[in-house]
């Protein structure tokens, strides 16, 4: 019996060995047949003359998040946005006429089935050119498949380790990765700390960084925040986790950050998980012992419906990388709000997702716009469009609600404003305008 | 369960009577089915591949569950922990060491065995519902221990990049290659498996969960029976968890969660507690319920665009919960024994008793 099993177990090995070696490459690695136009640098031949006419042709864009896990909060007006979005775009003729479309895939915010729709979509089209995805863990666990297969990933998932990892390079940020926005908040507080801080908090700030035990509620603190915020002369006093869960209870975590003399609080969650903080802190009767801050996410609508009390929103600061609804003075925030019009969106959805996305897929038509520009559209993959988000840089997404620059080796924005709540919901008001971020990205 | 045999067929030698499989064609059956599914990437999609390697490498962390649970009574909540810890370790091993992944593989496993015993180690002196409790407390300390203890090595809640298997000058960086890996450690955990429920040890094994008086009074010493089981379910997690940590080339402390525990568990039941088959049967009807639900989602809101977005939510679970349910009121022993009384039926035709 052990003889044979031995024998059955060096067959095996054998033979999955001779297979593993002839199996087919999966087609998503495959480049396009090579071309003249491709083997010459994009730049030096541009498309002959006139715009092409893809009438008939099909550009789809794949976007996948979650929506039955712990964010489901704030993906679904993604989705809508997302669709919405691309509606407006073919009713406008597309790209040169090809009709854009967009796929999604729920992957409940775990990273295996994040992979899972990955293979789906990768399976279904050989030559992927674009996928939007929103955790940072799915960012980071897809950031090197991206690399290899050549698909440009823009994500709102902005952990550094998906942008800066080993193996990664076409995962782009559709803000700043969250070390960026640590830096650039604490700083503009270092600046104006005697207008914002506590009536008792003294002269140097000491901050608390309470968050969700996860890839994006610990994606502030790397070795270049640490350090950066060293440099400010601010002091990380407590360091402490809460449940991701609309019912956490944050009181011992606050409690914690108080006894260490903790007068600034950072938080890396979204809806829920400032929510919980700013109602265990009016809870306590200790809201005006802290500064309150957290990133970008924190500061949306979603919170509010989270928050015991509107009012206890009130004082929470945040970076801030796009405009906001109530810009109206803007045309790309005014194309998003007929968007939302149009399409007849609950009020519930008026929030930075709907609003992200819709800037998104501008962002994205503007890429493959540029790379069937550049290299033609026989010749467009996911290279070109990197090419294309980099060779763009700098340049403003939905006239301005972002800033984008992908140049020098970035993949992640650098410019932000600062924001605070200073009233009932939506009362998002500037603090600092749009100025640059610390480039808190981690050696490569 | 022996499947009764129509009278008149006897068993004429020892080794017939040992046989696990009895007839030529069975065998040949057998050996089409693994090599259909060895050639998967040659014929089938990446998305078929990639779901067929994801349900090897689940039907693998079942297994040993099912040698705890379904032959030694012993309900666990902790397999995803357990495979949390062999995913650490290879990746690890591989990462930091520079291990060889076939030596990291047996390391991963081998340390995730003897986590599970320290976990077993309740087993001596509570049962049922306790000892549940008692497994769920792994569920909550190695996720915190990864996130918390050696910040520098482990990266904490942001986890760690796992590279991918390279061996022999092929890179298993896709499903269509991976698969190989996945089917192999498949294949031998059944036959390690299927020969651990037929030996001295598996019988001891469902002895304890018939009656582990009983057992005792018998001369076994229950404690030793109850940790070796507990050692092969986390030796099996611990496999399953490194290959899937490769697979999916991250991993942190939520990459498996209880959720995965519940749902593996609930596979078991839905497979067949006790039964070798019943691992297979369970993993490939959620993993394909799952499957349904995200093909079905995208179709439902294109149904149900005002109210789609609530309702697809709850696809997964619902139909994983509505499964679950109906196999507890309807088939409590699981797809196994229903499959069992099909081949009775079959080789008891036209009588059926």
């Amino acid at each position: 019996m052990r003889k044979s099993l031995f024998t059955l177990m060096a067959a095996l090995l054998a033979v999955a060995l001779v297979l593993s070696a002839c199996a087919p490459q999966p087609t998503p690695t495959e480049p396009p047949p090579p071309t003249a136009a491709a083997t010459e640098a994009p730049t030096e031949e541009p498309t002959p003359s006139g715009p092409p006419d893809l009438t008939g042709e099909t550009i789809t864009i794949y976007h996948f998040g979650d929506l039955s896990g712990p964010l489901a909060a704030i993906t679904t007006p993604l989705i809508h946005g997302a669709e919405d979005a691309v509606k407006a775009i073919n009713e406008s003729g597309g790209i040169y006429g090809a009709t854009l479309e967009v796929k999604f895939a729920d992957t409940g915010g775990k990273a295996e089935e994040a992979v899972a729709a990955y293979d789906r979509f990768t399976s279904e089209d050989p030559n992927a050119l674009v996928m939007i995805t929103y955790g940072s863990g799915e960012a980071e666990a897809l950031a090197q498949r991206f690399a290899e297969d050549k698909i440009v990933n823009i994500t709102a998932g902005l952990s550094s380790k998906a942008f800066y990892g080993a193996g990664s390079g076409y995962t782009f940020g559709l803000g700043p990765i969250y070390p960026d926005q640590m830096g650039a908040t604490m700083k503009f507080l270092s600046e104006n700390w005697d207008t914002y801080k506590p009536s008792d908090a003294g002269d140097e700030i000491k901050l608390a960084y309470l968050s969700w035990p996860t890839a994006f509620g610990q994606g502030g603190l790397t070795a270049e925040s640490r350090a950066y915020l060293a440099d400010l002369g601010i002091e990380i006093v407590a360091e402490e986790t809460y449940d991701v869960s609309p019912t956490a209870d944050t009181t011992t975590a606050i409690l914690t950050a108080q006894a260490a003399g903790a007068n600034v609080i950072w938080t890396n969650t979204l809806a829920f998980g400032p929510a919980a903080i700013l109602n265990d802190l009016n809870s306590l009767g200790l809201r005006d012992q802290f500064v309150v801050a957290g990133d970008n996410w924190s500061m949306d609508l979603a919170t509010y419906a989270f928050l015991a009390e509107p009012a206890y929103g009130v004082g929470l600061i945040a970076p801030f990388p796009y405009l906001w609804w109530t810009d109206t003075g803007n045309t790309g925030v005014q194309y998003a709000q007929t968007l939302f019009t149009a399409n007849e969106r609950p009020a519930s959805e008026h929030n930075v997702g709907y609003l992200l996305l819709v800037a998104g897929v501008d962002m994205t038509v503007k890429a493959l716009t540029h790379a069937i520009d550049t290299v033609g559209y026989e010749n467009l993959n996911g290279e070109a469009v990197h090419d294309a988000l980099v060779e763009m840089s700098p340049f403003d997404v939905l006239d301005g609600v972002l800033r984008m620059d992908f140049s020098g080796g970035s993949r992640s924005p650098h410019m932000s404003q600062i924001r605070m709540i200073q009233g009932g919901p939506d009362a998002f008001n500037v603090l600092q305008d749009w100025a640059e971020t610390p480039d808190l990205r981690p050696q490569e | 369960m022996g499947v009764p045999r129509p009278a008149g067929e006897f068993d004429t030698t020892y080794a017939y009577d040992m046989a696990t499989i009895r007839r030529n064609w069975q065998w040949w059956l057998l050996i089409a089915f693994i090599v259909s599914l060895y050639a998967l990437p040659f014929y089938a999609s990446q998305s078929i591949v990639s779901l067929v390697n994801r349900i090897a490498i689940t039907v693998i962390a079942i297994q040993g569950l099912n040698l705890l649970t379904g032959y030694t009574g012993q309900i666990s909540l902790g397999q995803a922990a357990f495979m949390t810890t062999g995913g650490y370790i290879s990746a690890l091993l591989v990462n930091l060491a520079g291990w060889h992944f076939l030596a990291a593989l047996p390391a991963a496993a081998l340390g995730a065995g003897i986590v599970g015993l320290l976990f077993g180690l309740p087993s001596l002196r509570v049962k049922g519902f306790y000892l549940t409790m008692s497994t769920l407390a792994a569920q909550f300390i190695i996720p915190w221990f990864t996130r918390n203890i050696f910040p520098d090595i482990l990266n904490g809640a942001q986890g760690v990049n796992v590279r991918v298997p390279f061996m022999f000058g092929i890179e298993f960086n896709s499903p269509q290659k991976y698969i190989y890996l996945s089917l192999t450690a498949l294949v031998l955990t059944t036959i390690a498996a299927h020969n651990i429920s037929r030996s001295r040890l598996g019988r001891a094994f469902i002895a304890i969960r018939d009656h582990d008086l009983a057992a005792e009074l018998l001369g076994m010493n229950l404690f030793k029976y109850k940790l070796q089981a507990f050692f092969l379910a986390a030796v099996y997690a611990g496999i399953a968890g490194a290959l899937a940590a490769h697979n999916i080339r991250h991993l942190n402390s939520e990459t498996f969660n209880l959720n995965n525990s519940v749902m593996y568990l609930g596979m078991l039941v839905i497979g067949g507690l006790g039964s070798n088959l019943g691992p297979f049967f369970g993993a490939f009807v959620v993993e394909m319920l799952i499957e349904f639900a995200t093909l079905f989602g995208p179709f439902f809101i294109t149904l149900f665009p005002a109210t789609a977005a609530g309702a697809v939510q709850a696809l997964k679970p619902l139909f994983f919960g509505v499964t679950l349910m109906l196999f507890l009121i309807f088939e409590p022993r699981g797809l196994a024994h229903r499959w069992q009384l099909l081949k009775t039926a079959w080789r008891l035709r036209p009588f059926s008793h």
